[in-house]
């Protein structure tokens, strides 16, 4: 359990138990833990370990049952007090970005607007100067006029991180990004979150299957049956 | 950079025969609503033109009972109970009157019409003020006669037509079998006229020898008369019958109103189920994209951007419907028109359905209103979306 | 009052049905095809005119055949003529056409039964409006066309009015009524042109 001085993002016995009938699952079994900024985590583990019940829970996707969650010395969710769907979605344009294993690109919109999709909901400056150079970063500045269906699983996958990227959030979070990719796609994706973490000093939380992605990554953290191994 | 509009256009276009056929649907819907609310606008306009091109506003008429005077008419012979002659001296004593014209109408059996012989109506008028009250009139060839006692005709164009009589020929009066002189044709004026043969008043009672008799006279009231006080004077009058245009008007309103209220429920009907088919429509396309819209609101939609996003896909489908069907229903009034004749036990001369551009807009805003309602549903039902809901829905994974 | 009103609606609605759309139909065809072709099983019903079946052209022809301009108002080239085509069984026997034709007084239509070939097999007035009226329709008068065509009218001028060859036996029944003889005729002959140039009859 990692412990700093104004972590990022700070949870103290979170729990997030799923009722079936008459069996409660816990699927996140009190978990604590810090993330400072610049951190890079990779949350690996056998599947039901509950990995990705814990990354929805810290990029405030879902909400705990039991515990607390603190984002950028926000209360976020705490036994007496959670924050509404409207303060949610406020804190999550501001300060997350999200990449998923399906990509989840509007296929009628070019690559260029779904980068710049977010925009359509609040209003920033500089958008289209931002989405070059997210394209450009990210290697994709070619394919800006084309539709998601003209373009591989990679550069699929490199757009919907740029997305992520163009309000300039402070944590990228990623649910098995390389997931629908091939190896070598995946270690393209694998090279960029390094970049991304390395030089522009991006916090990183991703949960992932692949070795390779999760040893390029800063900090290894197992789950087991909802806990910290 | 994309905007909500854009979003909800380009995504109509992605199913385009779904959308092509829902619009189909309203456009259907529309074509109905219009046509009807044209036909309540031409049935109006054109029974009011008809009656306006009377020519006066209160008709005195002997009185009788006007059922078999009717009848009696229509089988030949001079079936009318007749007024006096002096009853005109009386009405036009009254300053609240303008203009006054007594008519003498005369059916005539003629045995030489068709195989057994027919009836020709006649009417007869005075030239100095019978003119002048119906002053639209419009000659082909020549013009009304001008002495009171002249053996000449004007005829209406269809009467005309029949006879094969242009001015300067002859006609016979049946019966009677004297020789009259064709002075005037009418052009159509799609009104009773067009089959009526008119005859100077005197040489009609002279002929038919009905001297010093009238069957009504058509009264002009002054343009500050209170019409109720005056017709409430007239029906102190001994043995006249007073006939309001304007009540003839009310109650052949009346005699459609009950068509007319049966043939707008129908119109609701057909709206309502293209509205159906709307809901259905935009409600399938949201759930169809019910990750992506979760997606959106990880990005920082708010539940009022999702609202409008779906609203807006609706408010296309029912505009560029609405339009399409006002379109559609203009190009095929004259369709219509014929339609609805086939129908009606009395159809006005002048076009039944009356379709302008603030009609249109008028049913496209109907349109478009229900449109919006039927897609608050679905637009609801999108905005309520949680992100992990989206998400989880495809993950086995918890 | 209300009575009132329904006599006005009465009026209104009687003069419109007094005159109907002008052509010239059989008023009865059921009676009247029964009546000039006693042993017919059925008719078939044919609208046809001038400018439909050659425009211009054809108008030029017929008025150079019949010797005589179409005029008035009312002789245009957009008349709609009705052919009635006689059947016994699947056969056609005959044909009934009737023109308009103006009279004196009024319109005159005169209708022709022929058969196959063209020759006259019935005339009868349908309309015909004149003091002498009643001889006109007689049977006599009537009687004089059976057996003549479009051969023996050929050299006839409605101008002039002159019977020659075997139109001499034609009589007018009424001296007053030599206008309606005339027009009669010529009635007669523009009926068997329009038949033999709407291709019914040789």
């Amino acid at each position: 359990m990692t412990k700093s001085t104004n972590p990022l993002i700070s949870v103290a016995d979170l729990k997030k138990i799923y009722v079936r009938g008459s069996e409660h699952i816990h699927a996140v079994y009190g978990i604590s833990l810090d993330i400072s900024k610049g951190d890079y985590i990779a949350f690996v583990g056998p599947s039901g370990s509950g990995k990705t019940t814990l990354l929805h829970l810290l990029g405030c996707l879902d909400n705990p049952t039991e515990g607390s969650l603190t984002v950028n010395g926000q209360n976020v969710f705490s036994n007496d007090r959670s924050m509404n769907e409207r303060e949610l979605t406020k804190l999550r344009r501001e300060l997350f970005g999200y990449v998923f294993q399906k990509f989840y690109l509007i296929p009628t919109l070019t690559v260029r607007e779904n980068i710049t999709l977010p925009f359509a909901f609040y209003q920033k400056n500089e958008a289209e100067q931002t989405a070059d150079r997210l394209a450009d970063l990210l290697g994709i500045s070619h394919r800006l006029d084309h539709l998601p269906k003209e373009l591989s699983g990679g550069e699929m996958q490199r757009v919907a991180i740029a997305r992520a990227l163009i309000n300039k959030p402070q944590i990228l979070l990623a649910d098995e990004p390389t997931g629908n990719l091939d190896s070598k796609r995946s270690a393209e994706i694998a090279e960029i979150f390094h970049k991304l973490n390395q030089d522009e000093g991006l916090t990183i939380i991703l949960v992932t299957h692949n070795h390779a992605l999760a040893e390029s990554a800063g900090k290894m953290v197992e789950l087991r049956d909802g806990r910290l191994v | 950079m994309p905007s909500l509009f854009g979003i909800a256009w380009k995504n109509l276009r992605r199913k385009r025969l779904r959308s092509l056929l829902t619009i189909v649907g309203i456009a259907l819907s529309t074509w109905v609503l219009v046509s009807l609310l044209g036909f309540n606008q031409g049935y109006e306009n054109s029974l009011n033109k008809d009656i306006d091109n009377l020519g006066f506003q209160v008709l005195l008429t002997a009185k009788g009972c006007p059922y078999e005077a009717a009848t009696l008419m229509l089988k030949g012979g001079t079936g009318l109970k007749y007024m006096s002659e002096s009853i005109i001296d009386s009405v036009i004593a009254n300053p609240q009157v303008e203009k006054v014209t007594p008519m003498l109408m005369h059916a005539v059996f003629d045995p030489n019409k068709g195989e057994s012989g027919g009836i020709t109506a006649f009417l007869g008028i005075d030239p100095t003020t019978y003119p002048a009250m119906k002053s639209y009139l419009v000659f082909q060839q020549g013009q009304w006669f001008d002495q009171p006692e002249a053996l000449e005709a004007v005829f209406g164009y269809e009467a005309a037509e029949l006879e094969q009589r242009e001015v300067g020929d002859l006609y016979l009066l049946p019966e009677a079998e004297v020789e009259i002189k064709v002075v005037g044709v009418l052009k159509r004026s799609g009104t009773q006229d067009d089959g009526t043969i008119f005859l100077p008043i005197k040489t009609l009672q002279k002929v038919y020898d009905v001297e010093g008799k009238i069957t009504s006279v058509g009264i002009k009231v002054q343009k500050e008369t209170d019409l109720t006080a005056y017709e409430d004077e007239l029906y102190k009058m001994q043995d006249v019958q007073v006939v309001s245009m304007a009540q003839v008007k009310q109650t052949i309103s009346n005699l459609v109103a009950t068509a007319r209220v049966m043939v707008m429920s129908i119109a609701l009907i057909a709206i309502l189920i293209a509205m159906v088919g709307v809901m259905n429509t935009v409600l399938m396309s949201v759930l169809e994209r019910w990750q992506e819209i979760g997606i959106m609101k990880s990005m920082g939609a708010m539940t009022s951007h999702i609202f409008k996003l779906i609203w807006f896909e609706t408010i296309l489908l029912t505009f560029v419907g609405g339009v399409i069907g006002s379109i559609m229903s203009w190009i095929l009034a004259s369709v219509t028109d014929t339609l609805i004749r086939s129908v009606l036990p009395y159809s006005p001369t002048s076009s039944l359905v009356q379709i302008d551009i603030l009609l249109a807009l008028k049913a496209i805003g109907i349109i478009m209103g229900i449109g919006i309602i039927s897609g608050i549903y679905p637009a609801f039902k999108a905005a309520k979306i949680r992100p992990i809901e989206a998400i989880r829905s495809t993950d086995g994974e918890i | 009052m209300k009575r009132g009103m329904l006599l006005m609606i009465l009026l209104l609605m009687a003069i419109h049905g007094l005159y109907a759309a002008v052509g010239c139909d059989l008023n009865d065809p059921d009676r009247d095809v029964k009546r000039l072709f006693p042993a017919s099983t059925g008719y078939k019903t044919h609208y046809v005119s001038i400018q439909q079946k050659g425009g211009k052209a054809l108008l030029a022809k017929v008025e150079q055949r019949l010797g005589d301009k179409f005029t008035g108002l009312y002789e245009t080239m957009d008349v709609p003529y009705t052919v009635y085509e006689i059947y016994k069984g699947k056969e056609v026997i005959g044909y009934i056409h009737g023109v308009n034709q103006k009279g004196q007084y009024g319109g005159i239509q005169v209708f022709l039964a022929l058969n196959k070939q063209g020759v006259i097999q019935a005339f009868y007035y349908q309309k015909m409006t004149n003091q002498a009226a009643k001889s006109f329709r007689s049977s006599e008068f009537a009687r004089q066309f059976v057996g003549l065509s479009g051969q023996d009218f050929a050299s006839y001028d409605p101008k002039a009015g002159k019977l020659e060859g075997s139109l001499i036996k034609i009589k007018n029944p009424s001296v007053k009524a030599e206008a309606d003889f005339k027009a009669t005729l010529r009635g007669v002959k523009k009926n068997l042109i329009l038949m033999q140039e709407f291709g019914y009859i040789k």
